[in-house]
């Protein structure tokens, strides 16, 4: 085991895959001798040359749809925005063109492009940079839709959406970057489509992602001893391995879904209707959901606090529970 | 910077002369057996013909070897599709939407693609399939296949950033990618006139691309023209950007009533059909006769309405497959899988 940084740990994902397959090379905005706005690229230039790690003009256009193209002729992009908002700048290539590629060919064409993404909010920098964007992106079937949480996920998935034939998103968190952790010394990757049970517990299924992930942990060590925490991790939301949880839920009878997505329309109620729909009879109080209210991300950080739910939010929507 | 072509009969092998004709009946052919059908009501959707755009598909073409790839824009479709070698009876019954189309009924008319063919088919999003060609293009130039990319989009969808972005990304990476705009004047009503430039073409002169603005009711205009084109970014020099112009003889699709044209009908007239001048050329010269013409014709509307009849006949797709190829599966990672190997 070795601790890295989610950035150093996307960035080994990037050399080991570079290095294992000669069809993959990296795209984006100063992705090459900058290293990338978080050091996710730093340094892969100068071992694998321009051609490899490519640093393209500034237009998310061109970066997803190039990647496209690029994908059905046989090689597998990585093609990075800076920040996952930006998505919405190549709105006609990330909704419409991408992940219906695969489907209106009727199955001819695979498009195994991984798009690489820092999403989600916290380091201060207003509405346009802080979305998360997975409730938004997940709705778009054909498109493979995966979180980060730790810096073990963070190498293990990267390094499967990288392998995966489906056009796959993934959203590492702009304010996990930093966040160390362990990380095997050996090879390894994790499975796309399944979500971690991170934490047992029997009273309450908590299920949190990216930084909530972390305040859903402090939440249950807070309620320890009172109130036995499981949480889980969905870590792919598209598709949403919505078995895993609901298995979590027939076990402890008790649903807090937790997300930064706006709460209008977001991850949190797709959740709780899949529980919902499915296992009511096993539920023994109404689920509930923590998200961010339906307003874009401010600026000022008292405010941005205020929008994105803390420990304390996490900790009353469990006790809501009971 | 090319600009013009001196496309002469003359210097054009027989041979090409030979599929040029072919093509451009085959394509008459394919979309007059189309407009029966629909007027009959059979074909579901909208339907956009390719009258005045024959020579500028067949053009484009033969200029290329089967191995490039073709990213189909504009709105006149099905020419493109034909000219790539999709067989008519794949085509038709994919613009049915039956199980025994292209797509399997997936794409439909606006979506026909063919990986066998190097056919990416067509982005409906107009204007969207040039950055993925761009990629494609890439895509050759890293895995070195020798193969190059052509791409096609009408006037109107020069009009998006997307293209631009495509041509500042082509430029930039030297990429084996010819841009063809067909442009017929119109972009449903919006009249091109209306746009600054007077050569559309000419968008790809600040960022240095080789241009041309050739007369696409001319095949062995644009066949020379894509044809150069496509042999410099063969051998290493990068996109170009070539203007065809053409006529669009029908409305934008069926059924378009076209109030804002002055004359409908004058635009639908002989005078600006490039089959029947094409094939009064070639009668001047000597190089066929009103018979073997018409004997070709019918040969061509015989293998359309077989494509008719096999597209009538065919199954449509079990409702159960509009579940299919959503997503490759078993996911990486998952049991099963042993994703990552080449398709
Ligand atoms: C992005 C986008 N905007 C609008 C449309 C609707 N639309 C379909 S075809 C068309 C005109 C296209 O004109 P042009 O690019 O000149 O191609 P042509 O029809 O002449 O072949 C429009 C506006 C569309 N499909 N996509």
């Amino acid at each position: 085991m070795t601790e890295l940084s989610v950035s150093e740990a996307l960035r080994a994902a990037l050399d080991e895959e570079l290095a294992r397959d000669e069809r993959v090379y990296v795209a984006g905005e100063d992705v090459g001798s900058f290293g990338g706005n978080f050091g996710e690229t730093r340094s892969l230039q100068e071992k694998y040359g321009e051609t490899r790690v490519r640093d393209t003009p500034l237009s998310e256009v061109g970066i997803a749809g190039h990647a496209l193209g690029a994908a059905v002729g046989g090689l597998r992009p990585v093609a990075e925005l800076q920040f996952a908002d930006f998505a919405a700048t190549a709105g006609d290539e990330m909704i419409n063109q991408i992940p219906k590629m695969g489907y209106i060919s009727g199955g001819q064409f695979s498009v195994p492009l991984t798009v690489l993404a820092p999403s989600g909010a916290g380091i201060r920098s207003g509405a346009q940079h802080s979305q998360s964007v997975h409730a938004w992106m997940g709705s778009q079937p054909g498109f493979v839709v995966v979180t980060l949480t730790t810096p073990y996920d963070a190498k293990g998935l990267l390094k499967s959406a990288i392998r995966d034939d489906n056009p796959v998103f993934v959203l590492p968190h702009k304010n996990l970057m930093g966040k160390r952790g362990e990380v095997p010394d050996e090879e390894y990757t994790l499975p796309l489509g399944e979500a971690a049970v991170e934490r047992e517990g029997d009273d309450v299924t908590v299920v949190a992602t990216q930084q909530l992930f972390y305040r859903a942990i402090e939440a249950a060590e807070r309620l320890a001893g009172e109130i036995d925490v499981e949480v889980v991790n969905p870590r792919t939301f598209a598709p949403l391995d919505t078995e895993t949880i609901r298995a979590s839920v027939r076990k402890t009878g008790r649903l807090v879904a937790v997300d930064e997505t706006p709460l209008r329309y977001g991850t949190q109620s797709h959740i709780v209707s899949e529980v919902t729909t499915n296992d009511f009879f096993s539920l023994d109080a109404p689920p509930q959901t923590v998200g961010v209210a339906d307003t874009p991300i401010p600026f000022s950080p008292p405010l941005e606090d205020e929008v994105i739910p803390g420990t304390d939010g996490i900790v009353d929507a469990i006790r809501d529970t009971f | 910077m090319v600009h013009e072509t001196t496309a002469s009969l003359e210097d054009c092998s027989a041979g090409t002369i030979e599929t040029l004709l072919e093509e451009m009946i085959r394509i008459r052919a394919f979309d007059e057996a189309a407009l029966d059908q629909f007027r009959d009501g059979d074909v579901p959707g909208f339907l956009h013909l390719c009258h005045g755009h024959e020579a500028s598909h067949a053009g484009m073409g033969t200029a290329m070897e089967p191995d490039d790839w073709l990213a189909v824009g504009g709105s006149r479709l099905h020419g493109q599709y034909l000219v790539k070698g999709v067989p008519m009876r794949e085509a038709m019954a994919e613009i049915y939407g039956k199980a025994t189309g292209s797509n399997h009924g997936k794409g439909g008319s606006m979506h026909l693609a063919d990986h066998e063919r190097h056919l990416y088919g067509h982005a409906a999003t107009i204007g969207s399939g040039q950055n993925p060609a761009a990629g494609l293009a890439l895509a050759q130039q890293m895995r070195e296949t020798g193969n190059v990319v052509v791409s096609t989009i009408g006037d109107g969808g020069t009009s998006r950033g997307s293209f631009h972005t495509a041509l500042v990304f082509a430029a930039t990476w030297n990429l084996p990618v010819v841009y063809v705009i067909e442009n017929n004047g119109f972009a449903i009503s919006y009249d091109a006139g209306n746009l600054p430039a007077d050569e559309l073409s000419a968008y790809g002169e600040p960022l240095g691309i080789p241009t041309a603005s050739v007369d696409g009711m001319d095949p062995v205009a644009i066949h020379e023209a894509v044809s150069a084109a496509v042999e410099r970014a063969r051998s290493g020099g990068g996109p170009t950007v070539i203007e065809s112009r053409v006529v669009r003889m029908r409305g934008h699709f069926e059924g378009d009533k076209q109030q804002y044209r002055e004359d409908p009908d004058a635009a639908a007239g002989e005078a600006h059909d490039p089959l029947a001048s094409f094939r009064d050329r070639l009668q001047d010269r000597g190089y066929l006769t009103d018979a073997e013409y018409e004997a070709r014709y019918a040969d061509a509307e015989s293998t359309a309405a077989d494509a008719v009849a096999y597209a009538r006949e065919s199954e449509f797709p079990e409702p159960a497959t509009a579940y299919e190829d959503v997503y490759v599966r078993p996911l990486y990672g998952q049991e099963g899988t042993d994703g990552g190997e080449e398709r």
